[in-house]
């Protein structure tokens, strides 16, 4: 990932802070255009985090390590919603 | 029983401390005239030694005396229930509670062992109003009797609920359930931990709802007793483990509903304590809606019932998308009414007097430019259809346009990622996020980068270090750069006219 961006609050923020930027102000057009790009940029790794994560449920032991869940634990899966 | 009531029967007071044992005094031989004891018959138990029954008139030792008292309470009071108010109640380095139940302008002395203390799920203090089983003894150095208590419950009040009404007063006296200490739950977890019961209904209703809301979170679970002895320890370690995995940046522990006496484990100091030390936002989620914990308070967020834990845990996936969405809408409109105000200026730039000169030769261009630009700012207002039908009329004015000679800049140094952009939007396309699909599609359609597509120019000077926006800037000879859709056209101004 973008290594400008620090998480996704981050990007969330700093994508609300350009958009008032951009509709506020007359800016220089060097300058709406670079904060559209990095607009562009922003909500672009939020969609990209959204889809991030693994679907994945793990259970730790007693040692601490991390397992996947055993199906005979009857989680609620894929199929369940 | 003498022996396990003498040695743990300890002084508290400091002045007497330091006596030596009880040494059993010889009796002296009575007088021979000593009437029999008239105890004999009354008492049930075998006479103390010493007692001489064929005196008639009786001396007893003061430890005879003594022994004999204790043989008649601790027959008469085998056990007995006293209500009191306790005052003095302290618990020395032995472990060992002392105590004087008071009630009626009388009082009573007390002890308490370690051993039957530690079963007292609150903590006896000054001015509570008690009840205590025991047995009454004696306490031989001072003469004095006492209760020997093995069971205390506070009087009218539960001792589960008076229990959690200290722990809570004392944890509050902290500041562990102060506003401040409160931390942010992460908008978007990465790794979601869970520690409850690995059989429990809880977990199964967190799942569900997690899986409904965000269908690609990862959860980590850390399985822990929640009911019995072991529950507390078993909580603390499951919170303490968890939060060293690395990506779990938001904790739920909780369990389903249950008795006070289920619930207990919540009410207890270590796992009130081992939820404050979490390096991770915790949220509580303990019961149904009524039941309220210590954990509740020491939380940073308390969920009424381990389902809504789920449902605070995360934002729909739906509502993150939209919400992403309806800024990158806004950041679109607010580049597309720059973008409409650029094409206002051409049109005034095409109306100036000086412009009229050219007119003959320009004529045609300049009604195509004009058209043109008010095509672009109806066309970024229109519906799609309506913006692909002039997107062609605008396409084909531009190629009659001669970008060398006026140049109508709508300047953009999104030129170069056009490519790039076209091609994230068109991957984010095959997303299956519906709502992504039409973030993209506007980007697509009414980002300036497709302003170069459609046959505008940017130019450059020489050094690429400033856009040219007035002729005058520029002289015959000088060298400046025109970025066109498809790469850099080099040329050299023969002469500038505005």
């Amino acid at each position: 990932m973008d290594s400008t961006i620090k998480d996704f609050e981050a990007a969330i923020a700093e994508l609300e802070v350009i958009v008032k930027k951009l509709e506020e102000g007359d800016l220089p057009l060097e300058k709406s255009l670079e904060l559209y790009e990095r607009g562009v940029q922003l909500s672009r790794f939020c969609h990209a985090r959204l889809e991030d994560a693994e679907r994945r449920i793990e259970i730790l032991n007693e040692r601490g390590e991390l397992k996947p869940a055993p199906a005979s634990l009857g989680l609620p899966g894929d199929d369940d919603h | 029983m003498r022996t396990l009531f003498d040695l743990p029967f300890e002084e508290p007071e400091p002045e007497t401390s330091g006596l030596t044992p009880r040494v059993p005094q010889v009796p002296n031989a009575p007088p021979p005239d000593a009437p029999p004891p008239d105890n004999q018959g009354s008492s049930p138990a075998t006479p103390a030694p010493g007692v001489r029954a064929a005196s008639a008139r009786q001396i007893l030792s003061v430890s005879e005396l003594t022994a004999n008292l204790r043989e008649v309470l601790e027959t008469t009071f085998p056990e007995v229930w006293v209500e009191g108010e306790l005052s003095n109640a302290k618990v020395w380095t032995t472990g060992h509670l002392y105590f004087t139940l008071k009630g009626g302008g009388s009082q009573v002395k007390g002890v308490m062992f370690r051993s039957a203390l530690r079963y007292l799920k609150f903590k006896p203090e000054d001015g509570l109003h008690v009840v205590a089983r025991g047995r009454i003894s004696v306490y031989d150095p001072k003469g004095e009797y006492q209760l020997v208590g093995e069971h205390m419950e506070p009087h009218g009040f539960g001792a589960l609920q008076l229990a959690f009404e200290q722990l809570k007063k004392k944890l509050a006296a902290e500041g562990l359930f102060d506003v401040s200490r409160k931390r942010q739950l992460p908008a978007l977890p990465r790794r979601v931990g869970i520690v409850t019961s690995i059989d429990g209904a809880a977990l199964r209703d967190i799942v569900r709802v997690l899986r409904r809301r965000y269908p690609n979170a990862h959860l980590v679970i850390a399985p822990a007793r929640v009911q019995g002895d072991d529950a507390a320890g078993e909580i603390v370690r499951a919170l303490r483990q968890i939060a060293r995995i690395d990506g779990v940046d938001v904790v739920i522990v909780g369990r389903g509903g249950g008795s006070l006496e289920d619930l207990w484990a919540f009410n207890e100091e270590k796992v009130a304590r081992a939820i404050a030390a979490c390096p991770v936002p915790v949220i509580s989620a303990v019961g149904h809606e009524t039941d309220v914990t210590i954990a509740d308070f020491v939380a940073d967020l308390r969920a009424a019932t381990p389902s809504a834990a789920a449902e605070l845990v995360v934002r729909r996936k739906d509502d993150f998308c939209h919400f992403i969405d309806r800024l990158g809408g806004r950041l679109d409109a607010a580049m597309r009414g720059r973008v409409s105000r650029l094409g206002s200026r051409l049109n005034a730039f095409l109306a100036r007097p000086g412009y009229a000169g050219q007119r003959g030769r320009l004529a045609m261009r300049g009604r195509h430019v004009a058209e043109l630009s008010s095509t672009l700012r109806h066309a970024m207002n229109g519906s799609l259809s309506k913006r692909t039908r002039r997107h062609d009329l605008l396409r084909r004015a531009l190629t009659e346009f001669d970008p060398r000679h006026r140049l109508a800049a709508v300047r953009t140094r999104l030129a170069t990622r056009d490519g790039q952009l076209a091609h994230a939007a068109s991957r984010r396309l095959h997303s299956a996020d519906a709502g992504f699909k039409s973030l993209a599609a506007r980007l697509d359609g009414l980002s300036p980068l497709s302003v170069l597509a459609r046959g505008y120019a940017v130019a450059w000077d020489g050094s690429r270090s400033r856009i040219i926006r007035d002729a005058s800037t520029v002289t015959p000879g000088e060298e400046i750069i025109v970025r066109v859709e498809r790469g850099e056209i080099r040329s050299t101004v023969r002469s500038t006219e505005t």
